[in-house]
């Protein structure tokens, strides 16, 4: 402790008896010298949702119903040739009812509660299922925060994420979703919230694009309603 | 195959008494072998080009980005005025939470606090995800040296790192840690790690990389990440990965630990919004990075996966020093490496020719800062100051004014070559008084006849002999303008 | 409006055909122009290298040189000489007690192609120039003095001319000044990317504001060989007849 505080003393004495003060805001002009668009209003944004996924390499789709959701997931599982899909363990997921089905179609379904050895269970799993706090339509980002049962390895382990989420969860900007979680309205600050913008991604050897190191390779979104 | 880890050694003595052009040897001979290796040259043209179009396209499209940089600007501005006070606040946010903080005045400080970690917790395997500070103070080798009994395997995570951990190499450029290797080059180094002759194929050296590193992401006992920021408000850490490597080193391991400069505080959470906007359209001209990861203390109640403990390590190592001094600005980088890719200088050069962990416009600044200026004395110089650096700043750091003012500090600790002090002193006198620009530049033009060969001057030894060896010297004219205005125009 | 001459050090002593020209034009066009005694240098080399206190010296002679009269005008054919005294004295004289002095200067002092354009207006100056050019913009007129299109502007005016676009025109020559000598191999390497531009444009001119860049390319242009025509913005501008500059 005696350590912390001679730190920030000596930090204390900088700034007190610094005598520079930086003056002018950015004096030096600013490229691209273009004139800035306007701000424009997302119209649609369940539409911008899906086209910015798209544009990432995603993929999205708009269904009305939960039993419309429920089948695409079911379809999903089965093109990826899953052995075993992991999922949160949250109500919107349960009521979706992918289990049973799952289950008949002879792929295993492990529920993100109780797990002895998650590593094990996220490691081996073909598919990570979730829902989503928020996405934010300027983006095509997905907003993942943690809490029991929402475990975030669910969407980083498995090379295959879907995703299923209520349409009015769709925000515009990400200025938006941050404010989300500021304030009185958030309530406390979960432990993690990530914005996952798309498949994982790296350009490291020589620039190329390479999808899935190390995160997901394949992105699904499915809004409903 | 290239360029080896810089040693400080080598270039310690870089600077020639004699001739008013003091080569500054140490950056201008790394950058000559750098200039000679054309496919590096292309290599750093290619990537910096399509970030530097890739930036233009989407801060050209945000309608607020002259905007964001000016408020980025000022909270930056406001945090280091108050530095203690954001610190002190980030501190009691994160023990709120339950995370511990250690503040580490260098270094050997956090190479102490994690090696004893990693003893008492009989750590084997250590992930690391991309974190400059950590390379700054050379973590990995030091963990491994001065905590050699605990045999400590300590791996790099992010592609890019990985492999040049593997070479034995350095990353040249803060974004694409391996811009100056190529493919083969690539194929070489795995293939030496898989036992196996692999093909210089991108996606399938790609895919082998993946199943390496995820053995080790799923074993791993303690993960070590940097932060872009720290929320003083909230004692929230971001790391920001296209990969998700970031994320699976905060969240797998047991242990969570972050080593943050000091200097990359922000007061509040919603501050947070102007810089996640800036950073990732900066750096590669991405909207947003794949992975921007907020992380807030360990696990919460009740969650299976995230760290069960966290250390924040708050590292110094130098940054206070410069606190309320002209180079301050210097403190509100957020590490995007914009100033890298517009660079002309970079572009020839790549970023080993710096020999410093921090490459480009703003390694030419802050390591002269933080390492002093003998230890970095050749790099205020590495700048021909054009300002493309300050102007592509998202924070507005004025860049190649705080070089000039470097090279100032330099000249006024008494740094500069004997020959330079005079060679200006003599500058002065001469352009002070026009009688005196009159006699000596006479004189000039008569000595110069015997050393002109077809029009200009001849190639020499000495002072210009750095011009004179690549370009032709044009001589002084017969009759200056001073004198065609006399006669008449 | 009367007008003072700043020519800098270096087209007095080695370029001073680009100081005629630019006189020549001015004076086309009426303007009342004044040559004041003593002018030397700036000062920008000192201050570049770090000497800022041998900058200051000589800065102060400027200004005592440059305030004689009240001129409505300063006009320079150089934009990083206009940069030294327009934004720089200010910073070297900074809460020092020629503070005053120096930014009331550095108000008055206009890089050349942007006197013509934006003081008197003027863009076809009825130059008359035959060949191919691409205009290389000093970093210091590009972005702290903002003059960009103005040159370009009086260059489409000139008859005969083909300004044509070339790559990475934004990118540094590599002169910077004593980086031209402390750091050559680099210096040369960029100066050998603008000219590796400069020929797959397929101009047979290069044009600039700045002698000093020109002075680097020009030297590097000659030693490697290459025939390209280098020439100063007012050298063009004072075209006519047949005759260059």
């Amino acid at each position: 402790m005696a350590d912390r505080t001679e730190f920030l003393e000596a930090i204390r004495h900088r700034t007190r008896t610094g005598k520079y003060k930086p003056t002018h805001a950015p004096d030096i002009a600013w490229t691209p010298k273009v004139e800035p668009p306007e701000r424009e209003r997302i119209e649609d944004p369940p539409a911008r949702f899906l086209q910015e996924l798209e544009a990432l390499g995603g993929h999205g789709l708009r269904v009305e119903s939960t039993r419309e959701a429920r089948e695409y997931v079911i379809s999903l599982a089965k093109e990826w040739d899953a052995k075993l899909l992991v999922r949160w363990d949250v109500e919107e997921l349960e009521t979706l009812g992918v289990d049973e089905l799952l289950g008949a179609a002879g792929i295993e379904v492990a529920v993100w509660r109780d797990l002895k050895d998650f590593r094990e269970v996220a490691g081996r799993a073909d598919v990570g299922l979730s829902t989503a706090d928020w996405a934010i339509a300027e983006t095509g980002s997905l907003v993942l925060a943690s809490g029991p049962g929402r475990g975030r390895t669910v969407t980083l382990l498995p090379p295959v994420h879907v995703a299923v989420v209520p349409v009015d969860r769709v925000l515009r900007t990400v200025p938006e979703a941050i404010e989300k979680y500021v304030g009185d309205e958030a309530g406390r600050l979960p432990s993690n919230v990530c914005f996952h913008t798309g498949p994982s991604r790296s350009g490291d050897i020589e620039m190329s694009l390479a999808i899935g190191v190390h995160g997901p390779g394949d992105v699904y979104v499915v809004l409903v309603g | 195959m290239h360029t080896k880890r810089p040693s400080r050694e080598r270039d310690a003595d870089d600077r020639r008494e004699e001739g008013i052009a003091s080569k500054v040897e140490g950056f201008n001979e790394r950058g000559r072998r750098a200039v000679a290796d054309r496919d590096l040259h292309d290599a750093v043209a290619l990537a910096t080009e399509k970030f530097v179009t890739g930036r233009n396209a989407v801060l050209g499209a945000l309608p607020d980005a002259p905007e964001l940089r000016e408020r980025a600007y000022h909270v930056k501005q406001e945090t280091m005025a108050n530095l203690d006070r954001y610190l002190e606040q980030m501190a009691s946010a994160v023990e709120a939470r339950g995370g511990n903080v250690f503040f580490a005045e260098d270094g050997e400080a956090v190479v102490r606090y994690i090696g004893d970690l990693a003893r008492l917790r009989g750590t084997k395997v250590i992930t690391k995800s991309k974190s400059m500070a950590t390379e700054e103070i050379e973590l990995n080798r030091r963990l491994e040296e001065e905590y050699a009994g605990l045999n400590l395997e300590i791996v790099e995570t992010d592609l890019g790192e990985w492999i040049a951990q593997l070479a034995g190499d350095t990353p040249s450029h803060i974004i694409g840690p391996i811009l100056h290797m190529n493919r083969h080059q690539v194929a070489d180094i795995l293939s030496g790690v898989a036992g196996e002759k692999l093909p210089p194929n991108v996606e399938q050296l790609t895919r082998f990389a993946r199943g390496r590193l995820r053995e080790k992401f799923l074993t791993a006992d303690i993960g070590i990440s940097g932060a872009n920021f720290g929320v003083a408000e909230t004692g929230t850490i971001v790391t920001v990965t296209n990969e998700g490597n970031g994320r699976l080193v905060t969240s797998v391991p047991p242990v969570h630990v972050v080593v943050m400069g000091i200097e990359k505080l922000i007061p509040k959470f919603s501050d947070l919004s102007v810089f996640v906007q800036l950073l990732a359209r900066s750096a590669t001209g991405q909207k947003l990075s794949v992975y921007t990861n907020f992380v807030t203390g360990p696990r919460g109640e009740g969650e299976l996966d995230g760290a069960e403990e966290m250390h924040l390590i708050l590292l110094d190592n130098g940054r206070s020093d410069l606190l309320g001094t002209p180079f301050e600005e210097a403190l509100y980088c957020i590490r995007c490496g914009a100033c890298l890719n517009v660079c002309p200088v970079y572009r020839q050069t790549g970023g080993h020719a710096y020999g410093s962990t921090y490459s480009g416009p703003i390694g030419a600044v802050i390591t002269p800062l933080l390492k002093g200026d003998e230890e970095a004395k050749d790099l205020p110089h590495a700048s021909s100051l054009c300002g493309a650096c300050s102007e592509a700043c998202p924070v507005g750091i004025p860049l190649h004014d705080l070089l000039l003012k470097l090279r100032n500090r330099q000249v006024d600790r008494g740094l500069a070559s004997k020959a330079e002090q005079i060679a200006f002193k003599g500058f002065e006198k001469t352009m002070k008084s026009p009688a005196l620009y009159n006699i000596s530049t006479k004189a000039g033009r008569t000595a110069q006849k015997p050393l002109l060969r077809n029009g200009a001057v001849r190639p020499l030894p000495g002072p210009l002999s750095g011009w004179t060896g690549s370009r032709d010297l044009p001589p002084l004219a017969e009759k200056p303008f001073r004198q065609l205005w006399k006669e008449g125009i | 409006m009367r007008v003072a001459l700043f020519v800098p050090c270096y087209v007095d002593l080695i370029n001073p055909e680009v100081g005629v020209s630019m006189v020549r034009v001015l004076r086309k066009l009426g303007v009342d122009l004044i040559y004041p005694e003593g002018e030397t240098c700036c000062g920008q080399p000192a201050f570049n290298s770090g000497f800022f206190d041998e900058a200051r010296t000589v800065a102060r002679h400027f200004m005592d040189v440059f305030e004689k009269e009240n001129w409505d005008y300063i006009v320079c054919p150089s934009g990083s000489c206009a940069t030294m005294v327009s934004h720089y004295y200010p910073f070297i004289f900074k809460e020092m007690p020629e503070t005053h002095r120096s930014e009331s200067l550095g108000h008055r002092v206009r890089e050349f192609s942007d006197f013509l354009v934006n003081v008197l207006g003027v863009k076809d100056l009825g130059a008359h120039y035959e060949g191919s050019a691409v205009f290389h913009c000093g970093c210091h007129q590009r972005r702290e003095l903002g003059v960009l299109e103005e040159p370009r502007e009086l260059l489409r005016s000139v008859a005969g001319l083909e300004l044509l676009d070339w790559e990475n025109e934004e990118l540094c020559c590599g002169f910077g000044g004593t980086f031209a000598v402390k750091m050559p191999d680099v210096s040369t390497a960029m100066a050998d990317e603008k000219i590796q531009a400069l020929l797959k444009s397929g101009a047979d001119t290069l044009v600039s504001g700045d002698s000093s860049c020109l002075m680097h390319l020009s030297g590097r242009l000659k030693r490697e060989g290459h025939g390209a025509r280098v020439l100063h913005l007012a050298q063009i501008l004072d075209s006519g007849d047949g005759k260059v500059g």
